[in-house]
């Protein structure tokens, strides 16, 4: 299963009656309802670690395009109108600055071994404190995501899609963050609340966004996200290198062979 | 006016400090330069002024590493070009078609292992990218060690090796065209050149035709020769090249922090003082 297709829903898994495994790449979930699955016997995989460092490496990528305004440079340099660079044109620092990672799983320590390196003060918030993790890094627990909005100049999104994560950005947490805080999503569009998000951006309470994932994926072309100036929207690209995108297929295939063998499954999702 | 003046902030590289400028200024002691790039000014010509000069090391270094950060990983991932797929109107493209390079774990070269060079190779390290570098002169074993970076005397081992090269040198006669046809050619042909140093410092065309033949895979620039290119250069119609407005510096806190660097300089020199970043002509 690549990309949420084909959609798994009743109708499918009645019109397959020997379908014993669906392996799904990538390591969300969210789009599958696990309990009909086990209802009919099927089992799920995923590939879960293997696409945590492009994903953080992606993070990064978007925190600084953003914070140094680079598609919008890109378009001064190549514009025919270009005559001249302006003196007075700006971006802002990452290095030192202060990013807030919430949701500090395997992605989103990654994104913080990452970002010591720029000397960046990281904020994290969890549903649990992890010591051992916090020393490695530098990385200061927020219980409260209060805390970690307000203090940071980056707020990066690095949770699991769940009920409890639905919306887990909203007006309330966008009005907390600094005008001058960039939000990026590298998790799942529905944990934000993009109409709040588009209205934060359009009345400055936030400086800017930069967003890996929407909901829904594409966004309808005539979506305000699109055209605003402050915004950075990549088509889900966090997994998207050759090399993770092979290992990925390789892990796929030997859950299906596993499946189909009666074998212990690798990465199965119980 | 001209007999008051005695200190100059060059701010971007205005005025053109020449000649006649100089002898309009009789009383002119320091030029503080915005920046740590010195190329665009004849310093024996000053000097021969009794003018003495300063530039901003200090203030640059972060912020020019971080565009060289910037610029590695928009280029490997392909930033530019899939965003402006994600806002198109359109909405054909195939998800196979935007892969990218993985950084994590792949080769960085880093050409010129200064101030600025070093932060790079700290931030690629936390990457896990191995690392090589080239310089004039090799660094201390610790400081190689605090990054894991591999030393090649010979600019070519690291040429051969590398799959992002990122130059970072300052221009000098020795450093224009550094990066030739030759040098190109020795680079792997899925390797991508990052330049954050001047555009003097590669050979333009020979970049040109290697990037349209397939000699190497990318070039990710922030500085060019001219700046801006003209409007109808080849470099700017390149699917793989990203350029961007020579930005390295340009952030809020570089850009006082440079003042503040400049400040100090023209203070100390107009009091008799040593000055913290002086630049003498070698």
């Amino acid at each position: 299963m690549w990309y949420h297709k084909p959609v798994v829903s009743k109708e499918l898994l009645q019109s397959l009656p020997n379908l014993r495994i669906v392996a799904s790449s990538g390591v969300g979930i969210d789009h599958l309802d696990l309990n009909l699955l086990s209802s009919f016997g099927v089992k799920v995989s995923n590939t879960p670690f293997i696409v945590s460092t492009d994903t953080a490496d992606l993070g990064m990528a978007l925190m600084l395009a953003s914070s140094r305004r680079l598609v919008e440079g890109y378009e001064m340099a190549v514009s025919p109108d270009t005559e001249y660079f302006p003196a007075d044109w700006l971006g802002a620092e990452v290095s030192g600055a202060t990013l807030g990672i919430v949701g500090m799983g395997t992605i989103g320590y990654k994104v913080a071994e990452r970002a010591k390196a720029f000397e960046m003060k990281i904020l994290y918030h969890n549903r649990s404190q992890r010591k051992k993790e916090e020393s490695a890094v530098g990385a200061v627990y927020c219980k409260k995501i209060d805390d970690l909005l307000q203090q940071s100049d980056f707020v990066l999104l690095a949770v699991n899609l769940t009920p409890e994560t639905h919306k887990l950005i909203g007006k309330r947490e966008l009005e907390l963050m600094k005008p001058t805080a960039t939000l990026i999503n590298i998790s799942r569009g529905l944990v934000v609340d993009q109409d709040a998000l588009v209205e934060a951006l359009q009345n400055k309470v936030i400086k800017a966004a930069a967003l890996d994932v929407t909901y829904p994926e594409p966004l309808p072309r005539d979506h305000p996200l699109l055209k605003l100036k402050n915004v950075i929207i990549t088509p889900h690209i966090g997994s998207a290198t050759k090399k993770t995108r092979r290992i990925m297929m390789e892990e796929m295939t030997e859950s299906i062979q596993a499946g189909l063998a009666g074998l212990p499954i690798p990465h199965e999702v119980l | 006016l001209s007999k008051k003046v005695q200190a100059i902030y060059l701010w971007w590289h205005k005025p053109v400090i020449d000649r006649e400028l100089l002898q309009s200024l009789p009383n002119l002691k320091v030029i503080a330069n915005s920046g740590v790039g010195m190329n665009h000014l004849d310093l024996k010509l000053v000097a021969s002024f009794g003018v003495k000069m300063a530039n901003a090391p200090r203030a640059v270094s972060s912020s020019t590493a971080d565009a060289g950060m910037a610029l590695l990983l928009a280029s490997a991932r392909r930033l530019v070009e899939v965003h402006h797929i994600a806002i198109s109107s359109s909405m054909d493209y195939c998800e196979a078609d935007i892969l990218g390079v993985k950084v994590s774990g792949a080769t960085l070269g880093i050409i010129g292992m200064g101030r600025i060079g070093y932060k790079i190779a700290l931030r690629a390290k936390a990457f896990e990218m191995k690392i090589l570098y080239h310089n004039r002169t090799q660094r201390k074993a610790q400081e190689e060690k605090a990054v894991g970076a591999t030393y090649c005397e010979k600019i070519d081992s690291l040429l051969q090796q590398a799959d992002f090269v990122m130059v970072v040198v300052s221009l000098t006669p020795q450093t224009c065209n550094l990066i030739g046809k030759r040098e190109l050619e020795l680079m792997k042909p899925t390797a991508t050149l990052i330049n954050i140093s001047r555009g003097a410092v590669v050979d333009q065309e020979a970049l040109v035709m290697a990037l349209q033949t397939g000699v190497i895979g990318a070039a990710a620039l922030d500085v060019t020769y001219p700046e801006p290119l003209p409007r109808d250069h080849p470099l700017l119609k390149l699917k793989n090249v990203i350029i961007t407005p020579h930005l390295g510096i340009k952030t809020d806190k570089a850009c006082y922090m440079i003042t503040e660097e400049a400040v100090e300089n023209i203070l100390a020199a107009l009091n008799g003082l040593p000055m913290p970043s002086e630049v003498l002509p070698s």
